[in-house]
């Protein structure tokens, strides 16, 4: 029972051998320093500690490291360093759907996630692939509008 | 310090779990809301037993760790657990949480296990000594009570393949996506020619466990809807006295009308 786990982090291979029960949101933020991935409820409510595992939108509050063994997870910091983010980013700016700003990091890895499936989807499924990320400030309509535009404007990134 | 360790095949997985005490994990979504640095995990998501949906003559059988996600887009899944799973949580927890885990959570507001209660879907338990296959009913015994070994697992549920066409599916909660059903309804009606050729009712969030009673339901079962119609006060009234509600956050009586007024309406609906 070896207790050594590696994953892609980023873009980087990372080996790791703490305790495998602990929450990936507390790893990613103390050990790793990214934090943009924002710690708001632990329940798996806000969605503020989204990133995205194989592909997949996650909370990773609600995640054990000994689970993410040979995954690739990309978080804020790696999104941020690609040209679908800066499609995102003028959108959210375009319309101020960035206010406080605390959910804006989670929220665009879940726009990511809504156009890497479906490049033009419609508001429903933009409102039904948003609904895991709470957003006390906005009321939700501009962050819509934001990821209408992105997909739009961004046309053949996703 | 080795806490967790992650299986590749059921029999490593039947294997650690006899010889270790670790705490089955699939997604997390449960386990982790109480997250304790300290809990040794058995991690199930690699598992290939536990991770495929297929079929044979009978049954769709779900692997015990296939996420909502993956039963979502899956071709076999019938269309009430489609229905059911993508009213689970949000993306986030659709994405990571597992049937199994519904299941293994051992709680009434579970919402793919209140499928797997009116499709009377069976469980394969398996140690590593052997498997079992049994109803999912008989697989809850009373509050956070399983009919589960110590060193037994979930493996795969066995769900019927026919005759789950015309169904009735409703989750009344406080919020649409986000919250845990408060109540919920499932009900099974398969008509041919005038006649019920099968009916099947569960209630979710109102008592210690998911509520299925096979027998009122047979009164209905092989009667015209004309004979059903006439049988309706008697089968509606059986249910009143079989649904005992728990004391929950709101009133226990505001649960059981939900309850009675749904089941009323999947009648109705039927023509009955
Ligand atoms: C924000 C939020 C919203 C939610 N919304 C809903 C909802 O709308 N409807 C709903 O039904 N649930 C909901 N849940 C609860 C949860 O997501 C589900 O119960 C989910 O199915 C749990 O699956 P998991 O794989 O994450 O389970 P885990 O947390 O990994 O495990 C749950 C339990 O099952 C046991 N277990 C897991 N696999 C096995 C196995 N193979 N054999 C034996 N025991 C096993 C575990 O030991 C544990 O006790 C929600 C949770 C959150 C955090
Ligand atoms: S901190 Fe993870 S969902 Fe709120
Ligand atoms: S901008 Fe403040 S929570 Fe969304």
């Amino acid at each position: 029972m070896a207790n050594e786990i590696k994953f892609i982090l980023n873009g980087q291979e990372q080996v790791y051998d703490g305790n495998l029960a602990a929450r990936l949101l507390d790893v990613l933020r103390e050990k790793f320093n990214l934090t943009g991935t924002k710690s708001g409820c632990k329940e798996g409510e806000c969605g503020a500690c989204s990133v995205i595992i194989d592909g997949k939108l996650m909370n990773s509050c609600l995640i054990a490291m000994g689970r993410v063994d040979g995954s690739t997870i990309l978080t804020i910091e790696g999104y941020s360093e690609t040209e679908r983010f800066l499609a995102l980013s003028d959108a959210y700016e375009s319309v101020s759907a960035v206010q406080c700003g605390f959910c804006t990091p989670g929220m665009i890895l879940a726009s990511e996630s809504i156009l890497s499936s479906n490049p033009h989807p419609s508001e429903e499924e933009v409102r039904i692939g948003i609904s895991g990320n709470l957003c006390r400030c906005t009321g939700y309509n501009s962050i819509v509008k934001a990821i209408g535009i992105a997909a739009e404007k961004g046309s053949g990134l996703w | 310090m080795v806490n967790c360790v992650t299986a590749h095949s059921l029999e490593e997985a039947l294997v650690l779990r006899k010889n270790h005490e670790l705490i089955p994990y699939v997604g997390g979504t449960d386990l982790m809301i109480h997250a304790d640095e300290k809990s040794k995990y058995l991690f199930l998501h690699k598992v290939p037993e536990m991770k495929q949906i297929v079929e044979d003559d009978d049954y769709i059988r779900f692997g015990a760790s296939c996420t909502f996600t993956e039963i979502i887009e899956h071709s076999l899944s019938p269309k009430i657990l489609k229905d059911a799973c993508s009213q689970i949580g949000a993306p986030t927890i659709r994405n990571v949480g597992s049937i199994g885990g519904n299941i293994g959570n051992g709680s009434p507001k579970a919402d793919s296990a209140l499928i797997c209660m009116v499709t009377d879907s069976k469980l394969r338990l398996a140690n590593s000594a052997g498997e079992r296959i049994i109803p999912i009913k008989d697989f809850y015994l009373g509050h956070k009570k399983l009919d589960l070994l110590p060193d037994e697992l979930i493996v795969e549920i066995l769900m019927p393949k026919n005759g789950l066409d015309n169904y009735y599916h409703k989750k009344v909660g406080a919020r649409n996506a986000l919250a845990i059903s408060r109540v919920s309804f499932a009900g099974i009606m398969d008509i041919k020619e005038n006649k019920v050729k099968n009916c099947a009712t569960a209630y979710g969030a109102v008592s210690d466990v998911i509520i299925r009673v096979n027998s009122i339901d047979n009164m209905l079962i092989g009667k015209t809807i004309e004979e059903a119609k006439e049988l309706k006060d008697a089968y509606l009234k059986a249910f009143d006295q079989a649904i005992v509600p728990i004391k929950g956050r709101v009133g226990i009586e505001y649960r059981k009308d939900v309850c009675m007024n749904l089941l009323r309406d999947f009648l109705e609906i039927n023509g009955i």
